[in-house]
């Protein structure tokens, strides 16, 4: 089964929905960004990005 | 809120092996205390990983022991820190353009899948709310058009002669 990435918050997952924003997911994603540690960090901030995870950085 | 340091490091990777780097890499950072707050693959730096830490990124840490992991990307200058990347050319890797929008009316595009996959085309018409573009195959003895996702396609050529 292929990853897939909300297309709301960007978060991978393999389910069908969200985990997080309950939102739907695509199989169409591209770039892949971790956030390990999103209150310190500027990327997350930038993206505005506030639990820790794996994300894409483009979803269609 | 204190203001945090962090600099961002361009890692050399084995070429495809960029995400499960970045996995292995968030995995050692949890474990070890790794001073890793982001790891980022865009998709346009193949066999590069960029860093963001808050300590100086050392290949010599044996928690820095990855498979597919090269080393850091060292520039020639010796200056200190002038291996590190700067935020704002960061950035662009974070928000993508579309592909899209680099292509133009005229341009010749190869396609890369699809059951014309390898064939040489001219963009006809481009249309940008669905991400599509039409094409005529360059080869093909009688021009019909196609009609394809923008991410099928890689530019060959920008502008039309």
């Amino acid at each position: 089964m292929s990853q897939k990435a909300c297309v709301s918050c960007k978060r991978i997952s393999f389910k069908e929905r969200c985990s997080v924003c309950h939102n739907p997911t695509s199989d169409n994603w591209s770039g892949f960004l971790i956030i390990i540690d999103p209150e310190n960090s500027d990327v997350s901030k930038e993206l505005g990005i506030e639990l820790p995870g794996e994300f894409a950085l483009r979803v269609r | 809120m204190e203001d945090t340091q962090n600099s961002i490091y361009a890692l050399k990777t084995s070429a495809g092996q960029e995400r499960n780097v970045a996995r292995m890499l968030a995995k050692k950072a949890k474990e070890s205390g790794l001073g890793l707050r982001a790891v980022i693959v865009p998709e346009s730096l193949k066999g590069y990983v960029l860093v963001e830490s808050s300590t100086k990124i050392d290949m010599r840490n044996p928690h820095m022991r990855i498979p597919h992991l090269r080393g850091v990307v060292e520039s020639k200058d010796k200056k200190e820190g002038s291996n590190i990347v700067s935020f704002e050319e960061l950035k662009k890797f974070l928000k993508p353009e579309p592909i899209i929008s680099s292509i133009n009316k005229g341009s010749i595009v190869e396609l890369i899948s699809g059951p014309f996959k390898s064939e040489r085309a001219k963009v006809i018409r481009i249309d940008e709310s669905r991400e599509e573009v039409v094409l005529e195959l360059i080869e093909a003895a009688v021009p019909i058009p196609v009609t394809v996702k923008a991410d099928q396609i890689r530019i060959i050529q920008k502008e039309a002669d």
